[in-house]
Formats: structure tokens, C-alpha cells, sequence
């Protein structure tokens, strides 16, 4: 791993960030309001984007600052606006039957994220790299990605899917940017335009389950329709 | 061992037991200020505590010693707990190497088991349903205090008290850190779990919700008196722990002289009016949530709780 040196005061903000983007998450999974998800979603992506911005000021990569301006605007901007505009036109606006109650729900996360850490430790000493911010990364990144599958998997409005992927997606993003901050630019674009194609076919998805199955929760869409 | 200090470890328990119902009495008028009506006098809590003393002692058919015991074990729990922690004086005193934090959790655990049981000996129903919610909140909200406490000494690398207020009033890196944040924001809703206050306790008391004054109903006269001023001294105790220890380790007596400890006592006051007015809002904001719904805040502090440690483990 090809990794720069960071001064403390570089180190000590991206820990911050990190653990704030892994908190909004948190939020994401106790919450019960689906325009809840959404907005932690979108402060989640600005926090990366910051974290983008000040990775490219200590790493010196000023292709970093771009992808930081693209961060902002499309995950914290652009993703929020459209996901509003399909909750607006769904009329959905929280989990009715939820599978997991949020409590046990959080209490999970939290299991999750000490599995994190424990696999963090191990791949850091396996890399040889004893980096704390490079620990921390890994635990962020790990336990996001654990959390998104949790969400996944415990909830079943069509809405809460595309958040469940979006905070995966977040949280590779995120370990990426200060894990290899170097990577080629062509990669990032086509990352966050992938997004934007997922969540418009979502949004079109979404909309033709409402019309003929007339619901957007998965449990319904159990029983076949001839 | 000097005679000084033991006069100013006098000082913190008489300082517990002298200024919790005004602390009280703070919260219950600005509450009612807030709400723009004019609320009860600051002294309000003192008097009714001399009322209470001149009752008359009536005692419910079928009660056994354990009403009669109960309250002088919740008094006298929480006329010891102030011996370990640092209330006017950021060094040990005379007897407060008695117990750690733990020692104290427990001590101040031991004082809400009492009344529990007293609410259960007298058999009546409100007093079984009051002990049998109490025990409930309880029980999710101890494993969370103890997930805090593991934090604060993994932080300090100590389980005592005075070293954790040395260790954050030292060093700012540590009292920035996102496991000092969490395990403040974690303490926080503790404290409002244990000193009844919104979202799980009711904050009109006598009604169909009431959690810890059902298990007292069955008291009256000078025993209730004691068992009001342990709950109140209980909530001046967890102020002292939060504030003293976690939130604002600053402005304590370091040369335990008269004045030092004076002032060090009227900024305890200003500290508690600040952490009161924190109450006062969530207590304004927050509507009591339902009873399938206690486990939430709880377990947002747990996760508060097992994130700080997580934090810790990486700083």
C-alpha cells in the first residue's frame, strides 16, 4: 500500500471525519423516517467530500479537489434531490412492518463494527502497515459496508434498498479515498456516474412496482402475478 | 491523613446533601419558565422536606422492617458515594480510595435496589408495577453504564475518578477526541434515564406512567422525606460524576483551602445550571416515548458507548 505520511493534525481530521460519516450511518439505521435516511445520507456524502478535499491538500493530489467538487454535488446534492422527488411521488414515507426493531437493529451495528475492527487489525498486521488512520479506515470502511448489508437485508421498502446501497457504496468510497487517495480519476468519475445511472433505474423500478403491484415494499412482491 | 482534609471531605458530603434539592428546584422552575408559566420557588424542594419531617409517619398493613429500612439504606448509599468522586477537591481525600468508579456504580445501585424492594414488601399493586418497570429500565440501561465506565478506563487507562478529571483537564487532545465526545453524548442519555427525566420517565408525577414515584407511593411522613432527598441527592451525585468527571473536569479546589473549596462549590452550581438547562430542553422537546419504545434511546448510548471504545482502541 502505497500510503503518504500524514502530520498529526492531517491524521486526527480524517479520524474525525471518518467516525462522523460512520455515526451518520449509525443514524441511518436507528431512524425510522425514510426523509431521515435520505438527509443523513446526503451529510454523509459531504463529509466524504471534505474528506476528499483535505486528503488532496495534505497528499498533494489536486485531482482530488475535483472529485471532491463531484462528491458534493452529485452524492450530497443531485442523489438526495432525486431519491425526495421518487419519496414524493411514492407517498412513502417510513418503514410500516419493519422486520428488526431499530434498537436491536443498532445494537447489530455495533457487533458489526467491532467485527470491523478485529478484521481491520488482522489485514493491517497481515499488510504489515501499523498506521492508526489506516486502522481506523479499514474499520470505517468494513463496518459501512457491513451496516448497507444490514440494511439490505432488514428492511424492505424499495426506498430503504437504494439506501442501503448508496451507504455501501459510501463506504467504499470513503476507505478508498484515504486508503489509495492516488487512484485515477477516470475510476472515481465512472463510479459516481455508475451511482447516478443505479439510482435512476431505481427510480424507474420503483415507480412500475407502485403501478402494477401497487406497493414498493418487498414483502409484498412475494406472491406471483400472472 | 490531616485533619484539614478530612474536614473538607465533611465538606463534599455535606455539599451533596445541602445542595441537591436546590439543584432540584432549579430544574422544576425553569422547566415551568420555559413553558411560560411561573413555576414553584427555587427553595420549593427544602420546604417540602421540612413538611415531610413533621408529618405523621403512617405505615401500610402487612409492611415488613424492609419499609422501614429501605429509605435509610438509599440515604445512607448516597451520603458514601460522595466520598469517592471529586466534588470540590481534583485529589483523593481522606476514605476515597474506599472504591473506584465500579464501587461507586454499585454503591449507587445498591441504594435503587432497596427501594425496589420496599415498593414490592408492602404487596401493593402500584408498588409491584413501579418496582417491576424500574427493574426493567434497569436492566437495559446497566449494561450500557458499564460499557461507559469500561470506556472511561480504557481512556484514562484507570478506574479512578480523580485520574480520568486530571487526565481530560490536562490534556485537550484527549477531551477532543471522538471517545471522550461519545461517552459524553453515552452518559448523557444515561443521566436522563436515572434521574427520571423525559423521554422514559414521566415528568408529571403522580399518573399512570409513573415509574420510580410508584414504588414510593406507599410511603409518607419523614420516610418519604428521606427517600425523596436520596433521589435527589442521587441526581446531584450523577451531575457531579458527569460534570466533574466527563464534561467540565475544570474549576476545582486543587489546594483544598477554605475558599477554594467555596468557590469550587458555587462552580459545581454554575456547571449543574448549565447541565439542568440541557435537561430542560429535552424535557421541553421530548415527549415521553411509548413502553415498547424505552429500549431506543438506550440503545443509541450503547452504540455511543461501543463506538467510544471503538474510537479509543484506534486513537
Amino acid at each position: 500500500m502505497t500510503l503518504p505520511h500524514f502530520t498529526p493534525l492531517a491524521a486526527s481530521l480524517f479520524s474525525l471525519l471518518a467516525i462522523a460519516s460512520l455515526l451518520l450511518t449509525f443514524i441511518m439505521l436507528g431512524s425510522r423516517w425514510l426523509r431521515d435516511y435520505m438527509y443523513a445520507f446526503g451529510l454523509q456524502s459531504w463529509m466524504i467530500a471534505v474528506l476528499s478535499a483535505s486528503m488532496g491538500y495534505y497528499a498533494h493530489f489536486p485531482e482530488l479537489y475535483l472529485v471532491a467538487v463531484l462528491t458534493a454535488l452529485f452524492r450530497g446534492l443531485l442523489l438526495p434531490y432525486l431519491i425526495l422527488r421518487i419519496l414524493q411521488r411514492l407517498g412513502a414515507d417510513r418503514e410500516l412492518h419493519v422486520i428488526l426493531q431499530p434498537s436491536t437493529a443498532l445494537v447489530l451495528g455495533a457487533a458489526g463494527v467491532v467485527f470491523a475492527l478485529v478484521v481491520a487489525y488482522h489485514l493491517a498486521a497481515a499488510v504489515g502497515v501499523s498506521s492508526q488512520v489506516v486502522i481506523l479506515a479499514l474499520t470505517v470502511m468494513l463496518s459501512m459496508k457491513l451496516i448497507g448489508f444490514l440494511m439490505l437485508s432488514v428492511r424492505h421498502e424499495a426506498i430503504s434498498h437504494i439506501l442501503g446501497l448508496l451507504v455501501l457504496e459510501n463506504g467504499i468510497f470513503l476507505g478508498s479515498q484515504i486508503l489509495i487517495p492516488g487512484m485515477p480519476l477516470l475510476i472515481e468519475l465512472v463510479i459516481l456516474f455508475d451511482l447516478l445511472v443505479a439510482v435512476a433505474c431505481f427510480g424507474v423500478l420503483a415507480r412500475y412496482l407502485m403501478e402494477r403491484a401497487g406497493t414498493t415494499s418487498s414483502l409484498q412482491l412475494r406472491k406471483l402475478v400472472g | 491523613m490531616t485533619a484539614h482534609d478530612v474536614l473538607l471531605q465533611i465538606g463534599q458530603v455535606a455539599a451533596v446533601l445541602l445542595l441537591s434539592p436546590l439543584v432540584q428546584g432549579f430544574i422544576l422552575r425553569y422547566e415551568e419558565r420555559v413553558q411560560r408559566a411561573r413555576g414553584p420557588s427555587l427553595v420549593q424542594p427544602y420546604r417540602d422536606l421540612w413538611k415531610l419531617f413533621h408529618k405523621e409517619l403512617v405505615v401500610p398493613e402487612g409492611a415488613s422492617f424492609v419499609h422501614f429500612v429501605a429509605p435509610v439504606v438509599a440515604f445512607t448509599a448516597m451520603l458514601i458515594v460522595p466520598l469517592l468522586i471529586p466534588v470540590l477537591t481534583d485529589y483523593p481525600l481522606p476514605l476515597s480510595d474506599m472504591g473506584d468508579i465500579l464501587g461507586g456504580g454499585l454503591i449507587l445501585t445498591l441504594g435503587g435496589f432497596f427501594i425496589a424492594l420496599a415498593g414490592l414488601d408492602s404487596g401493593s399493586a402500584y408498588g409491584g408495577i413501579g418496582s417491576s418497570r424500574s427493574v426493567m429500565v434497569s436492566i437495559l440501561a446497566e449494561p450500557t453504564l458499564i460499557l461507559v465506565f469500561v470506556g472511561i478506563t480504557l481512556l484514562a487507562k484507570s478506574m479512578l475518578p480523580f485520574v480520568v478529571n486530571h487526565l481530560l483537564a490536562n490534556h485537550l487532545a484527549v477531551y477532543w477526541s471522538p471517545a471522550h465526545i461519545f461517552l459524553v453524548c453515552a452518559f448523557f442519555i444515561l443521566l436522563l434515564v436515572e434521574t427520571d427525566r423525559l423521554p422514559i420517565h414521566s415528568s408529571t408525577h403522580i399518573e399512570v406512567y409513573m415509574i420510580e414515584e410508584a414504588r414510593v407511593l406507599e410511603y409518607s411522613g419523614p420516610l418519604l422525606a428521606l427517600v425523596k432527598w436520596a433521589s435527589m441527592m442521587k441526581q446531584f451525585i450523577l451531575y457531579t460524576i458527569f460534570c466533574n468527571v466527563l464534561v467540565m473536569p475544570w474549576l476545582l479546589s486543587t489546594q483544598g483551602t477554605a475558599a477554594g473549596a467555596l468557590g469550587a462549590a458555587i462552580a459545581v452550581l454554575g456547571k449543574f445550571a448549565l447541565v439542568a438547562c440541557a435537561v430542560i430542553v429535552v424535557e421541553t422537546a421530548q415527549s415521553r416515548l411509548r413502553f415498547y419504545r424505552y429500549q431506543e434511546p438506550l440503545a443509541a448510548s450503547f452504540v455511543l458507548a461501543a463506538l467510544a471504545i471503538i474510537a479509543n482502541q484506534i486513537r
